[in-house]
C-alpha cells in the first residue's frame, strides 16, 4: 500500500507543480548550506594544521630569552572543530576558535561580549541544520497538511475507507509516505553525517549515532503532528493554519521566550564586568599579603633573612605564587559564571518539553560539540595547558636564575619541555546526562505522537464523514 | 441475466437508529439476495442515507444487525466493507489523476492487483470513452465518474454495490448507459441496493423496491408486482397518507 501511496502522492504534487517547486528550493538551499559548510570547514581544517605547525615553530624558535618573557610571549591555541561541525556550526562561530595562552591571563574568550548572552539565541545562520530543523518542518507541513484532510473534503477518504481500507493501514501509509519523502530530503544531511565519520577520529561513532537519530525522531514528529491535525481536521486549510501556527510557536517564539526567561531567572554578568571584578579580586591588599606570608615562610623554611640567601632565584617562585594565587580567584569566580551559564543553558533545554524545535537545536549542538559545554571543555583545557607552561617556565626560573651571571635567558631545550596543545572532543556517552530533558523530550514527543495516532485511526474508523 | 439465486448477500434486520430525539430508523428489515437489484424508494429524511451509512458502517445502529456477505457490519467493519462498493451520488475521485489511474489506485489501496490492461479494459468495459481513459479526472462529467466508480467496483468484484442516488444528475443517456451496467452487475450475481429518487429507473431497473418514510419501511414489491404495479401513483399514496398521519 505504501508503494501505490507514494506513487499517487508523487503523481498528483508533480500535477501540483507547486509542492515541487517548493521541494526544489528547499533542497537548493539544503545543498547550499552544505557545500559552504563543508568549504569553510575544509578552509578551517586546513589551517588549523598550518596554524598549529606555524604556531608550535615559532614557540619553539622564540630564541633566546627569559623564561616570564616567554610566558608573556605566550602561544595561540585553537578549537579543532569537530567532524560534524560541518552540518551544524552551532555556536562556534561566536565563540572564537583561537585562545592566546599567556601568564596571568586566564581565558581571553572569556570577555568577548558574544559570549555574555547564552547561546542558543543566536539562530539564523544558514547552515544544514538551521534548513532542517526551521525549514523542513514547513515542507512536511505542506507536502502532509492535506493528506487525509483533503481526503476528507472531496469525499475520497469515505470512498477509500469504505472500500474495507483500515484505518490504521491507511494512516500507516499515508504517514510511511510523508516520512519517506521527508527522509529523502533530508538524506544529503543524514549521509554526509554518515560520511564526516570516515574522517572523525577514534570514539565518535556515537556522536554521528545521536546526530542521526536525533533528526529522524525531529522529523518524525513534524510528519506526526502533520498527519494527526489532518486527520482532526474537517479541511486542509483549517490543518495548515494550525499546524503553521504550531511551527511558529514552538520554533519561533517558545525559543526566543525560553531564552529570555533563562537570562532574566540567571543574569550573569558581562565580560568587561567580570574582567573587572576578576581583576579587583586578584590584586589586593590580601594578594600582597598572602605574598609576604608566603616569603616570610619560605625565608623561615631555609633559616636565611633575605631571598638573596635562598638557594633558587625568589622572583621565580614568587611568579609561580602569583599564577596560583590568580588562578585560585579566576577558578571560583569563573565557576560561579560557569554554573550560571550551565543554569542557563538547563533553563533553555527545559523548555525542550514543549519544542522540539529547541530539543533537537540542543541535541544536535552536542553532538556536533558546538555548544557552549563542549566549548567549555576547550576552555578549561586550554587553561590546564596554560598553568603547566606557566609553572614550567616559572619553576625554571626559579631553579636555574640564580647560577647565572648577568640577565637569566633561556633557550629552545626550556620551549621544547612545554608540549604542544592537543585537544580532542570526548565521547558523548558521558556526556549524556547534561542533555538529558531535550533527548526525553524528543522521545516522549514521538512516542505520544504514536499513541495519539493509533486513537485517531481509531476514531477515524467509526467517524460519520 | 440474473443469477438464480436466493442467496441473501445484504441483510438488515430490525435496523434502528436514533439522533438525539429523532427516530431515523424504527427498526426496519429488508435483505438483497446475490443478483438482485433493490431500490430504495423515499422522500429526503425518510432514512435512505441513515441505512447505507449503518451498512456502510460509518454509523453504529442502536439495534439490530446489518450484515454484508454474511459479515456483521458491527462486529467486522473492515471485512464487511471488503465484500462490497459504494457509489455515492458524487464519486469521490481524485482530480489530478487518470481515470485509469484512479481506478488502478483505488483498487490497490484495497488490495485489488491486476496489470494495467486490465484495468483500462475494465474501464472499457464501462463504456468510458477511449480517449478519456488517460485524461484527469477533473474533464470528466457526472456520467464518467459514475463509470469509474463501476469499474472499481468490477476490479474490486465485490458481491454487494450500494448506490446513493446513482443517476440523479445523469442526462437520460447517461442514466440509460447507466442502468445497463447495473444490469450486468446484477446479471453476473451482484447484490445491488440503490437509494433513489427516480421512480422511472427503479420501475425500469430493480428487481424489488422498498418505500422507506419517517424511518420505517411501508410497502415492499417484488417479482411481477413490479411489472402490475404504477409504481409512481403507489410511492405517493404511501407518502402522503403518511404525511396525514
Amino acid at each position: 500500500m505504501l508503494v501505490e501511496m507514494l506513487k499517487k502522492e508523487w503523481l498528483e504534487s508533480a500535477r501540483q507543480g507547486q509542492l515541487g517547486w517548493v521541494g526544489i528550493t528547499l533542497l537548493i538551499l539544503l545543498l547550499a548550506a552544505l557545500a559552504s559548510g563543508w568549504y569553510t570547514s575544509s578552509e578551517q581544517q586546513s589551517l588549523y594544521q598550518d596554524v598549529t605547525n606555524a604556531e608550535r615553530h615559532r614557540w619553539l624558535h622564540q630564541g633566546e630569552k627569559g623564561p616570564h618573557s616567554a610566558a608573556h610571549y605566550g602561544v595561540y591555541v585553537i578549537k579543532p572543530s569537530s567532524h560534524l561541525s560541518v552540518l551544524d556550526p552551532g555556536l562556534s562561530e561566536y565563540q572564537g576558535k583561537v585562545l592566546r595562552l599567556e601568564a596571568h591571563k586566564q581565558n581571553d574568550s572569556l570577555f568577548r561580549p558574544s559570549q555574555d548572552s547564552i547561546a542558543m539565541q543566536r539562530f539564523g545562520q544558514l547552515s544544514p541544520a538551521f534548513v532542517v530543523q526551521m525549514l523542513m518542518p514547513l515542507l512536511i507541513i505542506l507536502m502532509g497538511h492535506a493528506l487525509l484532510a483533503a481526503e476528507r473534503q472531496q469525499g475520497t477518504l469515505r470512498q477509500l475507507l469504505a472500500s474495507g481500507v483500515s484505518t490504521a493501514k491507511l494512516m500507516m501509509a499515508k504517514g510511511g509516505t510523508l516520512y519517506l519523502t521527508t527522509m529523502l530530503f533530508a538524506a544529503p544531511v543524514l549521509l554526509f553525517a554518515l560520511y564526516s565519520q570516515v574522517t572523525a577520529s577514534q570514539g565518535q561513532g556515537g556522536r554521528t549515532l545521536l546526530f542521526i537519530s536525533g533528526y529522524s525522531l525531529y522529523l518524525f514528529i513534524w510528519c506526526a503532528l502533520t498527519l494527526l491535525l489532518s486527520s482532526w481536521m474537517r479541511t486542509p486549510r483549517q490543518a495548515l493554519v494550525w499546524l503553521l501556527a504550531i511551527w511558529a510557536v514552538s520554533s519561533l517564539l517558545l525559543p526566543r521566550l525560553a531564552m529570555t526567561s533563562a537570562t532574566d531567572q540567571f543574569p550573569i554578568q558581562s565580560g568587561r564586568e567580570f574582567a573587572a571584578k576578576l581583576e579587583s579580586e586578584i590584586y589586593t591588599p590580601e594578594r600582597l599579603q598572602a605574598i609576604q606570608e608566603f616569603k616570610q615562610n619560605t625565608l623561615q623554611a631555609h633559616g636565611v633573612s633575605s631571598t638573596d640567601e635562598l638557594p633558587f632565584d625568589w622572583s621565580g617562585a614568587q611568579l609561580q605564587f602569583g599564577e596560583q594565587y590568580s588562578d585560585q580567584v579566576f577558578d571560583r569566580l569563573y565557576g560561579q559564571r560557569a554554573v550560571l551559564l550551565n543554569k542557563q543553558t538547563d533553563a533553555y533545554q527545559s523548555a525542550a518539553v514543549l519544542s522540539p524545535f529547541i530539543a533537537l537545536q540542543s541535541v544536535s549542538m552536542a553532538a556536533s560539540a558546538t555548544d557552549l559545554r563542549h566549548h567549555q571543555l576547550f576552555e578549561d583545557a586550554a587553561e590546564q595547558h596554560r598553568r603547566v607552561m606557566q609553572a614550567t617556565l616559572n619553576n625554571y626560573q626559579r631553579d636555574h636564575a640564580k647560577q647565572s651571571q648577568g640577565a637569566f635567558q633561556a633557550g629552545q631545550s626550556l620551549w621544547e619541555q612545554i608540549p604542544a596543545f592537543s585537544f580532542s572532543y570526548p565521547r558523548i556517552g558521558p556526556l549524556l546526562g547534561h542533555y538529558l530533558t531535550p533527548l526525553l523530550s524528543l522521545a516522549t514527543w514521538a512516542l505520544l505522537l504514536l499513541i495519539a495516532l493509533c486513537f485517531a485511526a481509531r476514531r477515524l474508523q467509526k467517524e460519520m464523514l | 441475466m440474473l443469477k438464480e439465486t436466493t442467496q441473501a448477500v445484504i441483510e438488515v434486520c430490525e435496523l434502528k437508529k436514533a439522533f438525539a430525539d429523532y427516530q431515523a430508523l424504527k427498526g426496519i428489515s429488508f435483505t438483497v439476495n446475490a443478483g438482485e437489484i433493490l431500490a430504495l424508494l423515499g422522500p429526503n429524511g425518510a432514512g435512505k442515507t441513515t441505512t447505507i451509512n449503518c451498512l456502510l458502517g460509518f454509523l453504529q445502529p442502536d439495534s439490530g444487525t446489518v450484515s454484508i456477505g454474511g459479515i456483521n457490519v458491527q462486529h467486522d467493519v473492515v471485512r464487511a466493507r471488503q465484500q462490497l462498493a459504494y457509489i455515492p451520488e458524487q464519486v469521490a475521485l481524485y482530480p489530478r489523476l487518470t481515470g485509469l489511474e484512479n481506478v488502478s489506485y483505488m483498487s490497490q489501496i484495497a488490495g485489488i492487483s491486476l496489470s494495467r490492461n486490465e484495468y483500462r479494459a475494465l474501464l472499457e468495459k464501462v463504456q468510458l470513452p477511449a480517449h478519456a481513459i488517460d485524461k484527469a479526472i477533473s474533464t470528466y462529467s457526472k456520467g464518467m465518474r459514475q463509470k469509474v466508480g463501476i469499474a472499481i467496483a468490477l476490479a474490486k468484484q465485490a458481491t454487494a454495490l450500494i448506490l446513493d442516488e446513482p443517476t440523479s444528475g445523469l442526462d437520460p443517456s447517461a442514466s440509460y448507459e447507466f442502468s445497463q451496467l447495473l444490469g450486468q452487475l446484477a446479471g453476473q450475481g451482484v447484490a445491488i441496493l440503490m437509494a433513489t429518487h427516480d421512480l422511472f429507473r427503479a420501475q425500469e431497473d430493480a428487481h424489488s423496491v422498498a418505500i422507506l418514510n419517517q424511518g420505517q419501511l411501508v410497502h415492499r414489491l417484488q417479482g411481477q408486482d413490479m411489472q402490475d404495479v404504477q409504481l409512481e401513483s403507489l410511492y405517493l399514496q404511501h407518502i402522503r397518507r403518511e404525511a396525514l398521519c
